[in-house]
C-alpha cells in the first residue's frame, strides 16, 4: 500500500478535542498529524464563546494538571474571568470566562505549530484504512493517502451534520462549514453502532444595535482566578457582559409559530441536552414561567459580534429577528448570525475502553462529542485522554487511565463507557460520589504526578508544582499557630469574629467561625510567614482541613455500602441464569455488560433483591 | 475470604424456644466473644461448648448465662471465624445482646448472608445451598417466606413518599450549587429544615412501628375491654395468675389502666386492664374512659369481654362496635353461673378479618383459661419462618433507617448552622443510599432526570 506520508498519530478534526490530542501526542515524542477540514479554524468555539463552570471548569483545571492546553490557552484569551459559588464551600467553586472568540483560536494554533513534533494539515478525512481489525492510517477527499499507527477521531457535529433553521435543512458541520458524510459512512460499515444528537446555538447580534442600558451588568472578578496552574495573573482587559430577560409577548409568538420549529415539527429526530434548551423547548416545558433569562456576551474588544446566550433556536431566521425585537433593549438590534439547530451522528461510546480505544478496531481512538459529550472541556479532556494513548501505543507504552475516585475525567469516561448515553452528557459535579475530594484547586496535587510521569508536564510547571506542595506544607503548619489571651492578635482576631474564643485557639480552628475568610486569616498570620505563602495556598490548607472529617467518614460509608463494588463479573457471564430478574433487566444486563459488581450496582432500575443474587453467583 | 466485616443474626425462630441462638462470623468474632465474656484473654478451645455469663462491656450489666462455641475459620459454616451463643429464648434478652454486639463492630447479616459466605468461601457448594433453600428464599423476589417479602414490598411502598420527598430535597439542593447562574427561586433554608424534619418523623414513626421490634422491647400489647363489672379485672388477675387490680362489685371502680408484663409460651406480654367503656359524668371515669379508648387503639390485640350471665347491654353494643375494626377475641366471661348463655355472642357473625375467635371463661374457676391464652398467641403465630427469618428482616430494615434517620439529623444540624450545600447533601446522598438498600437505588440519572423536569435549567 502506497502512502504519501506516515505519522505515528494522526488526529481527525481541530476542534477542542482534536487539539488536545495532537499537542498531547506530539509533546510525548510520536510524531503526530492535526488533519483538518480548515485550518483558519482550529480551536473555534462553535456556539458559546466560553470556556468552565461548574463541572467543567473541573475538568480543564484537571486537564491543565496533566499538561494539557486548554487552561492556558483561556487564560491568554479570556475576557471576563468569574470564580463560580464564591459564597459556598471550596468544592463546588470553579472557575469560569468568557472568551474572545477570535483571539482563542489564534492563541490555540499559535501553541499547535509551537509544538515539536507537530504537524497541521488541512484536508477532508473519508476513509479510515483498516487491515485486520487494526487501523493503518487514514485517506483524504484529495487522494492522499496518510498511514498511522493509531488514529484518533474528534469530529465534533460534523459527522453527517445536518443544519436546521425553520423549514430548511442542509448538509453542514458547523455553519459555513460542510459535513463529514463519507467518514460517517465509513464508520457505520466497519460496524459501529451510530446514533443521532442534536444541539443548537442562538443568534449572535450586532453590538451598534443594542440599547446596553436596558441590561443589567455582570461584571468580571476584581482578583480573576486562572484556570492554568501555569499562570500568575491575567493581563487582557475584561468587560462585562449583562443579563436581560425574555417576556410574555414574546413566548406568545414563539407559541404561535412552534410549528416552524424543526423540533417541533418532527424534522430533527435527534435528542438533545435538557440542559441547554432551545428558548422554544423553554417555553414549551415550563409555560407558567412569565421570563426566561438571558445573557448577553460580547465575543471580544475588537468586534461587534455579541452572543444571545440562552436563546438557542432553530425558528426560521427572520422569524428570529421578530422575536429578538421584542425583548427589552434588543428593539433596533440586528441578527449577524442566525441561530440554528444542528443533528449530527454520535457512536455509542460502550464501544470504548477505559483509555478510549475502540474495542473494534485496535489503535482507533474515539474523542468528543462523536462520543456522545456536549460542551468543549467535556471534548478537551477525552481529546487529553484519547491523545495520550495513541502515543503510548504507537511508541509501545503501558497505556494511561484516570479512576472516577481522583477525577471528574474519570467520572466522565466511566459514565460514558459503562452507561453510554440518551443524550448529550454533560459534566456535573453531583455526577461523582467523591465532590469533595475533587476541588478545582486540588486538581494538581491530584493529577500533577500523572502528568510529569507521563512526560507532558515540562521542568518549569513541575518546579512550580513542587514549589506549591511546600507552600501548601508551610500553609498548614501555620494554621496550627496557637493564638492565646497574651497575644498580640488575639484582639484583633476576636473582633474580626465578632465571637468570643476560648483561652487559646488555633487559626485553623478561627477559620470556622463567621467572617474568619482566607483573606483575614492572612492579615494574622506574622509579615515574615504570610510572605511565604499565596492566598491560594493558604484557601486551598483551608479546604484541605475543612472537607478532611466529611471524607474519612465518607469513606467509610461508601466503602460499607459499596463493599462488593470490585467483585469481577466475567466477559460471559450469563444473566438469564438468575432468578430474580426480569426479562427487561436481564436485557439490559446483556447489553451493558457490566465488568463488575460495583458497575452493576449503578444501573438504574436493579433491584437489591437482584443484586443478592448476582452477587451470589458470582461469590460461587 | 473475600470479606472484611463481622455479621451477626439470630439463628433460631424467636419467641418459641426455650433457647436461642446467635451467631456471629468474621475477624471480630474473637474479640467479641471476650467483650461479651469480660475475658480479655480468653483463649477459646474450638468446638467446645462452654457455660459463661453474657455481660454488656459498656454497662457491665449481665445479660444472660449462656453456652458459647467458639470455631476457628476456615474449619466452620462460613469459612470465617465463627462465634455462637446458646442463650435463653427470651426475646428481650436476645435482642438485648444482639443490640451490644451491634456496637462491638458487627452489623446485622443480610437474608442469608451466612450461607453466602459458606459460598464465597467455598465451604458449600452454590448447588448445596439452593437445595437449602435458606439463600434462594431470602435472595429472590419469589421468595418463599410470605412474611418476608410482603413486609419488603409493603415497606418499599411506605417508603416511597418519604424517599420521594428526600429526592426532592436534593434536587433542590443540586441544583442551587450547579445551576447557579441559571434564574432559580432562592432555596429557602427554613423550607429546607421543615422539610427535613417532616421527613425525620415519617421515617422515626416507620422505624418504631415495626411489630416484631415493639414485640421484643415493650411486648405485645393486650388490651382487656368491656362495660363496668363485666369481670375485666377478675380475668386481668386471672391471666396474672396472682392478684394486682383493685376488685370490687361497683362498676366503674378501676379508673385507671393498670398493665403489667406476663409470658404466654415464651411471648412477652404487657396485659392492660381497662376502666369499663361506658357513658360518664364523672371526670375521672371520664379520662379514664379517653385512655381506655387510646389503649384500645393502639393495642396489638385487644380481648373484647362481656358477661355471659346476661342478655347484652347497650353499653355492650357500644364495645362491640368500637372494636369491630380492629383485631380482637371475645370473651364471653362468668361460664361458672347458671344463668351463662353465650348465644347471641358465639353465633353472631364473626367478622373474620378481625374477630380471632370466641371464647367462654369463667375469671372464679379459671375455666377456659388456656383456650384464651390460645386465641390471644393466635394472630401472632408465625408458622414456619426461616431461621434468619422475620425478626432479622425487620432489623435489618429498622438498622437501615436508623442510619439514613442518623444521616438525615446530621444535615439538618448542618443547614441550621448555614454550611454549605455540598456538605449537606453529603449526609443527604448516605441516607438515600441506605433507604435504597430496602427499595432500589436512586441513580444519578434518574436525579438529574428530575432537575430538568423541575427547574428551567439552560445557559
Amino acid at each position: 500500500m502506497i502512502f504519501d506520508e506516515q505519522f505515528d498519530v494522526v488526529v481527525i478534526g481541530g476542534g477542542h478535542a482534536g487539539c488536545e490530542a495532537a499537542s498531547a501526542a506530539a509533546r510525548l515524542g510520536a510524531t503526530t498529524a492535526l488533519l483538518t477540514l480548515n485550518l483558519d479554524l482550529i480551536g473555534q468555539m462553535s456556539c458559546n464563546p466560553a470556556i468552565g463552570g461548574i463541572g467543567k471548569g473541573h475538568l480543564v483545571r484537571e486537564i491543565d494538571a496533566l499538561g494539557g492546553i486548554m487552561g492556558r490557552v483561556i487564560d491568554r484569551t479570556g475576557i471576563q474571568f468569574r470564580l463560580l459559588n464564591r459564597s459556598r464551600g471550596p468544592a463546588v467553586q470553579a472557575p469560569r470566562a468568557q472568551a474572545d472568540r477570535a483571539l482563542y483560536r489564534v492563541e490555540m494554533r499559535r501553541t499547535l505549530e509551537a509544538t515539536p513534533n507537530l504537524s497541521l494539515r488541512q484536508g477532508l478525512v473519508t476513509e479510515l484504512i483498516v487491515t485486520n481489525d487494526r487501523i493503518c492510517g487514514v485517506e483524504l477527499q484529495d487522494t492522499r493517502r496518510i498511514a498511522a499507527r493509531t488514529v484518533v477521531v474528534a469530529t465534533g457535529t460534523f459527522l453527517n451534520g445536518r443544519i436546521h433553521t425553520g423549514r430548511n435543512s442542509y448538509g453542514g458541520g458547523r455553519a459555513g462549514e460542510p459535513p463529514s458524510t463519507e467518514l460517517a459512512a465509513t464508520l457505520k460499515r466497519l460496524g459501529f453502532p451510530v446514533g443521532r444528537l442534536k444541539t443548537g446555538t442562538p443568534p449572535r447580534l450586532d453590538r451598534r444595535t443594542i440599547d446596553w442600558d436596558a441590561f443589567d451588568p455582570q461584571p468580571p472578578d476584581e482578583q480573576p482566578v486562572p484556570f492554568s496552574f501555569s499562570t500568575d495573573e491575567i493581563l487582557q482587559k475584561q468587560l462585562n457582559c449583562y443579563i436581560g430577560y425574555t417576556n410574555e409577548t414574546l413566548h406568545e409568538t414563539i407559541r404561535k409559530n412552534l410549528h416552524e420549529s424543526p423540533l417541533y415539527s418532527g424534522a430533527i429526530k435527534g435528542i438533545g441536552p435538557r440542559y441547554c434548551p432551545s428558548i422554544e423547548d423553554k417555553i414549551v416545558k415550563f409555560p407558567t414561567k412569565d421570563r426566561h433569562q438571558l445573557f448577553i456576551e460580547p465575543e471580544g474588544h475588537s468586534t461587534n459580534e455579541v452572543y444571545l446566550n440562552g436563546f438557542s433556536t432553530s425558528l426560521p431566521a427572520q422569524l428570529q429577528q421578530e422575536l429578538v425585537s421584542l425583548i427589552r433593549g434588543f428593539e433596533e438590534a440586528q441578527i449577524i448570525r442566525p441561530g440554528y439547530a444542528i443533528e449530527y451522528d454520535f457512536v455509542d461510546p460502550r464501544e470504548l475502553t477505559p483509555f478510549l480505544e475502540t474495542t473494534r478496531i485496535s489503535g482507533l481512538f474515539l474523542a468528543g462529542q462523536i462520543n456522545g459529550t456536549t460542551g468543549y472541556e467535556e471534548a478537551a479532556c477525552q481529546g487529553l485522554l484519547a491523545g495520550i494513548n495513541a502515543a503510548l501505543s504507537a511508541l509501545g507504552r503501558a497505556p494511561f487511565r484516570l479512576d472516577r475516585r481522583e477525577s471528574y475525567i474519570g467520572v466522565l469516561v466511566d459514565d460514558l463507557i459503562r452507561n453510554g448515553v440518551d443524550e448529550p452528557y454533560r459534566m456535573f459535579t453531583s455526577r461523582s460520589e467523591y465532590r469533595l475530594a475533587l476541588r478545582h484547586d486540588n486538581a494538581d496535587e491530584r493529577l500533577e504526578t500523572y502528568g510529569r510521569d507521563l512526560g507532558l508536564v515540562g521542568d518549569e510547571d513541575w518546579n512550580r508544582f513542587n514549589q506549591r506542595r511546600r507552600r501548601l506544607a508551610f500553609a498548614k503548619s501555620l494554621l496550627e499557630t496557637r493564638l492565646t489571651r497574651s497575644d498580640s492578635r488575639y484582639e484583633s482576631a476576636r473582633m474580626l469574629v465578632g465571637q468570643d474564643l476560648s483561652d487559646s485557639i488555633t487559626l485553623r480552628q478561627l477559620a470556622l467561625r463567621p467572617h474568619a475568610d482566607a483573606e483575614s486569616i492572612m492579615r494574622l498570620l506574622p509579615d515574615a510567614e504570610r510572605s511565604q505563602i499565596t492566598i491560594g495556598d493558604l484557601q486551598t490548607a483551608l479546604a484541605d482541613g475543612l472537607y478532611s472529617g466529611y471524607l474519612i467518614a465518607q469513606e467509610a460509608t461508601l466503602r460499607r455500602l459499596n463493599q462488593h463494588d470490585t467483585l469481577k463479573i466475567p466477559p460471559q457471564f450469563s444473566y438469564s441464569g438468575l432468578a430474580s430478574l426480569s426479562r427487561e433487566m436481564i436485557e439490559r444486563l446483556e447489553r451493558v455488560r457490566p465488568g463488575s459488581f460495583g458497575q452493576a450496582r449503578q444501573i438504574p432500575g436493579m433491584t437489591p433483591a437482584a443484586l443478592s443474587n448476582l452477587l451470589v453467583h458470582l461469590v460461587a | 475470604m473475600f470479606q472484611t466485616d463481622s455479621i451477626v443474626a439470630l439463628s433460631t425462630p424467636p419467641g418459641r424456644s426455650g433457647i436461642g441462638v446467635i451467631r456471629i462470623s468474621g475477624p471480630d468474632a474473637i474479640d467479641i466473644l471476650r467483650q461479651l465474656t469480660d475475658s480479655p484473654t480468653f483463649n477459646p478451645e474450638p468446638n467446645l461448648l462452654t457455660l459463661k455469663k453474657i455481660v454488656n462491656p459498656f454497662s457491665g450489666e449481665i445479660l444472660d448465662q449462656a453456652l458459647v462455641c467458639f470455631f476457628k475459620g476456615p474449619h466452620s459454616f462460613t469459612g470465617e471465624d465463627v462465634l455462637e451463643l446458646h442463650c435463653h429464648g427470651s426475646p428481650i434478652v436476645l435482642r438485648a445482646v444482639i443490640d451490644v454486639v451491634l456496637k462491638l463492630n458487627a452489623r446485622l447479616a443480610n437474608p442469608g448472608e451466612f450461607s453466602l459466605r459458606a459460598v464465597a468461601n467455598g465451604r458449600m457448594q452454590l448447588t448445596e445451598a439452593e437445595a437449602i433453600r435458606d439463600l434462594i428464599d431470602a435472595q429472590t423476589e419469589q421468595a418463599v417466606r410470605q412474611a418476608t417479602r410482603q413486609l419488603e414490598g409493603e415497606i418499599s411502598q411506605r417508603l416511597k413518599p418519604a424517599k420521594d420527598m428526600l429526592v426532592e430535597i436534593i434536587v433542590r439542593l443540586e441544583s442551587s450549587l450547579e445551576f447557579v447562574e441559571d434564574d432559580l427561586p432562592a432555596v429557602e433554608q427554613d423550607q429546607i429544615i421543615e422539610k427535613l424534619e417532616d421527613l425525620r418523623t415519617d421515617l422515626t414513626a416507620l422505624a418504631f412501628t415495626f411489630s416484631q421490634g415493639r414485640l421484643l422491647h415493650e411486648g405485645l400489647t393486650v388490651a382487656l375491654v368491656g362495660r363496668p363489672n363485666v369481670g375485666k379485672s377478675s380475668l386481668f388477675n386471672m391471666l396474672l395468675g396472682h392478684s394486682r387490680a383493685i376488685v370490687t362489685d361497683i362498676p366503674g371502680t378501676t379508673r385507671d389502666t393498670i398493665s403489667e408484663p406476663i409470658d404466654i409460651d415464651g411471648v412477652p406480654i404487657v396485659l392492660i386492664d381497662t376502666a369499663g367503656i361506658r357513658g360518664s359524668t364523672n371526670e375521672i371515669e371520664t379520662l379514664g374512659i379517653d385512655r381506655t379508648r387510646q389503649q384500645a387503639a393502639d393495642a396489638d390485640l385487644i380481648v373484647a369481654i362481656f358477661d355471659g350471665s346476661m342478655p347484652l347491654t347497650d353499653e355492650d353494643g357500644i364495645v362491640l362496635s368500637e372494636v369491630e375494626t380492629k383485631r380482637h377475641v371475645i370473651a364471653i366471661n362468668k361460664s361458672d353461673l347458671e344463668t351463662f348463655s353465650p348465644n347471641g355472642l358465639l353465633d353472631r357473625p364473626v367478622s373474620p378479618k378481625s374477630c380471632v375467635e370466641s371464647v367462654t371463661v369463667s375469671a372464679k374457676t379459671s375455666a377456659g383459661l388456656d383456650d384464651l391464652r390460645a386465641a390471644i398467641l393466635k394472630p401472632f403465630d408465625r408458622g414456619n419462618s426461616s431461621p434468619e427469618g422475620l425478626l432479622i428482616t425487620n432489623a435489618r430494615h429498622h438498622d437501615l433507617l436508623t442510619r439514613a434517620i442518623e444521616e438525615l439529623t446530621s444535615s439538618e444540624r448542618l443547614v441550621r448552622e448555614r454550611a454549605s450545600e455540598e456538605l449537606t447533601l453529603v449526609g443527604l446522598h448516605n441516607a438515600l443510599k441506605f433507604l435504597g438498600q430496602i427499595t432500589g437505588e436512586t441513580t444519578t440519572e434518574e436525579m438529574l432526570g428530575q432537575i430538568f423536569s423541575t427547574f428551567c435549567i439552560g445557559k
